[in-house]
């Protein structure tokens, strides 16, 4: 990991009208890094990451992103530029695979255009990548035409993450990417999550409730209450030996199968 | 013998929020010392805080005072406290810790387990197969096992995939929490000459053993908590 952070929030407070949202917060994502986001509904883990991922601009506070050695203030930026810099170097996982595929074109098309937003133009190759794709995602390539409405939940959440992965994106944000899906493909998919993380070298922020996806997929947890961190440290730390009330009960509420 | 580890004046307490807000005193003013080529044992009863001191020594408990200084990439480096990143990377090339658990992704397979942490340390895939091949054929884990995900496993055979990803390529330091706990004699044995052999190429070893006759015959040192 080198020296520089890749991302970092400074003070930054985005609240609804004076209630809920995040507040005060401050962090800082290196690259390769996997930082989980953990906490009860409603804390402000969606809201956080929405503000770090540059689609709702904070109340007070900065978020600054590294591009090449430079700082470049998220917000400060004007809203194209901004865009432009979200549409090549981070992708969104969302919660809901609907949010993050467009449903009326084919699969293919899905991972292409991640592709051809990055500014690559020969079918060809963009064919060939879309196949390799839905095969890395377990996804048999033969369904490369076929529309995503004909895919399961889990397939269409698989997508989403070849989508997202295709444009070798440095930072990568993750809103519940498990949330949803049983559990059997569950495991296969944080298998699939972690060893692209780790081949890529991407970063990525993961927000989940789910305290076994904090320990399989992230090297760094941070634990909100109320709109605030109260807790964070190394992923073993924090759940082996919680310090905050609210991450003891947390840690020892989990049920055991 | 270069000096691996040197811990100091270790204080831990663990104090239980939601029960009572009860204070556990676990250690305090504790010292430790390890180089490279020793294998020293932790003795004493349950409860004396042998495993929270391991895990202090990892970097997974957090102590309330003291210092835990590593010898990482050329210097001493103080885990206490340190930036995460830094604990991770001294964590992938320094220092590893076994506890008699192995806990793992499901359905991801034995022999995929045991490679992970080659790969993540930049070996090549077909180096990382072989070795890792090479490793469960010396722990006698049956060829069939190796396509299965260990979920189904006996606890004996879950523990030796549990060390052959810890030994196969090991690092520098060691910590071991138990790791023969569930053995037959014959597997023990086997374990045990891993680990005795693992020292004498030079690794520092800390570890924990219920089993007198194992701890007996692989300290170098014991100290008592």
């Amino acid at each position: 990991m080198k020296d520089e952070a890749l991302l970092t929030a400074t003070n930054v407070t985005r609240t609804f009208g004076g209630r809920g949202g995040c507040r005060d917060i401050s962090l800082a994502l290196w690259p390769g890094e996997v930082l989980g986001i953990v906490g009860e509904s409603g804390s402000g883990k969606t809201t956080l990451l929405r503000t770090l991922a540059g689609f709702d601009r904070p109340d007070s506070g900065h978020i600054t992103f590294h591009l090449a050695g430079k700082p470049i203030d998220l917000y400060g930026m004007d809203e194209a530029s901004r865009r432009a810099l979200m549409r090549t170097e981070w992708g969104m996982v969302h919660q809901n695979p609907r949010d993050g595929l467009r449903l009326d074109v084919s699969a293919g098309a899905n991972i292409g255009e991640s592709l051809m937003a990055k500014g690559e133009r020969h079918y060809g190759h963009i064919r060939k990548s879309a196949c390799d794709w839905l095969a890395r995602v377990e996804i048999d390539p033969a369904r490369i035409d076929d529309n995503p409405k004909s895919f399961s939940g889990g397939m269409q959440q698989r997508l989403q993450i070849a989508r997202v992965l295709v444009a070798r994106p440095r930072l990568v944000l993750m809103d519940e990417p498990t949330g949803g899906l049983d559990v059997s493909v569950q495991a296969r998919l944080l298998d699939l999550l972690r060893v692209l993380v780790r081949d890529l070298g991407i970063a990525a922020i993961v927000v989940t409730h789910d305290l076994a996806v904090a320990r399989l997929l992230t090297d760094r947890l941070i634990v909100m209450k109320n709109s605030e961190i109260i807790e964070e440290g190394l992923t073993d730390q924090v759940l082996d030996d919680p310090h905050h009330a609210y991450t003891q009960l947390l840690t020892s509420s989990v049920l055991s199968v | 013998m270069t000096v691996m580890l040197e811990a100091r004046n270790l204080k831990k307490t663990f104090t239980l929020h939601n029960q009572q807000g009860v204070v556990l005193d676990v250690l305090e003013g504790v010292d430790f010392d390890l180089s490279s080529g020793e294998m020293v044992v932790l003795k004493g009863p349950s409860g004396t805080g042998k495993s929270t001191l391991l895990r202090i020594l990892y970097g997974n408990y957090r102590p309330v005072a003291g210092s835990v200084r590593i010898w990482h990439e050329g210097k001493m480096v103080d885990i206490v406290g340190a930036r995460a990143s830094l604990v991770l990377d001294i964590r992938r090339k320094t220092v590893s810790f076994v506890s008699q658990f192995l806990r793992v992704i499901p359905r991801i397979s034995t022999l995929a387990i045991v490679m992970d942490p080659m790969l993540s340390r930049g070996i090549q895939e077909k180096d990382a197969r072989d070795r890792a091949a090479e490793m469960l054929k010396q722990l006698r884990l049956p060829e069939r096992l190796w396509g299965l995900a260990p979920t189904t496993f006996s606890g004996g055979e879950q523990q030796r995939v549990n060390i052959a990803r810890s030994f196969v390529a090991p690092t520098p330091l060691m910590l071991l929490d138990e790791p023969t706990a569930s053995l037959d004699a014959e597997n023990r044995d086997i374990v045990v000459n891993l680990i005795e052999s693992t020292r004498k190429a030079g690794a520092a070893i800390a570890g924990i053993f219920h089993d007198e006759t194992v701890s007996d015959r692989i300290a170098t040192r014991s100290i008592s908590l």
